[in-house]
């Protein structure tokens, strides 16, 4: 599964840690799923896109993500 | 690999052989082919064994997170300690049983309490060796 978990974090100016404090997770844990070596439950997903407060089929996808700038300029376009 | 996954490794390793060599040292003086004497050298061995569990499982805290009951881990931890247990819970018995077969086919006499406590701590360490070899820092 991918996801875009590292880029809405460092987006949010939060670390590690903290991110892992709010959603109840080790540290480790983030570092696992910012690498995609670990999927999570469907429990801790909604608990991510809660935390981010985004729906869960924006950060996590079973296809390869495009980038954020890229999805924008689509949405600009219309496309 | 990185560097840190590589030193964890070589420690869990060294802690290995240090109960090996314990356990070597303790039957070749029981088996009376070096003097009891020797039994003193076990220090070594045994401070190799203290030193090593240190570093590869106290500092790293894998033995927490082998230890430490369900409620303190998240999902992710969960299911690495319940996967090294699985390959633990094999690994021990197929040990115990080789042993056990050595004893017999040997004539070593009974399993005494250096290698009962022995096999007691690599029961113990084992989840957490399985751990370290293969959790990612």
């Amino acid at each position: 599964m991918y996801n875009r978990i590292a880029v809405l974090r460092k987006e949010r100016g939060l670390s590690r840690k903290e991110l892992a404090d709010k959603i109840g997770v080790n540290f480790q844990t983030i570092g696992y799923l910012e690498r995609e070596e670990y999927n999570p439950s469907l429990d801790l997903a909604f608990r991510i896109s809660e935390c981010f407060d985004l729906p869960v089929e924006f950060i996590f996808s079973t296809k390869p993500m495009k980038p954020l700038s890229e999805e924008l300029l689509n949405l600009k376009r219309g496309v | 690999m990185n560097k840190i996954l590589k030193k964890r490794r070589t420690t869990v390793i060294i802690n290995y052989l240090g109960i090996v060599a314990m356990l070597v040292l303790f039957y070749l003086v029981k088996s009376h082919i070096l003097r009891t004497i020797y039994l003193v050298l076990e220090v070594i061995p045994i401070a190799v064994i203290v030193i090593t569990f240190r570093t590869a499982f106290v500092k790293s805290s894998l033995w927490n997170m082998t230890h430490s009951s369900s409620k303190k881990l998240d999902e992710r931890e969960m299911h690495v300690v319940l996967h090294a247990t699985n390959i633990s819970y094999s690994l021990f018995a197929i040990v115990t049983l080789l042993i056990i077969y050595l004893f017999i086919l040997s004539n070593l006499g009974q399993i005494d309490a250096v290698l009962a406590i022995s096999l007691l701590y690599i029961a113990h360490i084992l989840p957490a060796s399985i751990i370290a070899w293969n959790e990612k820092v």
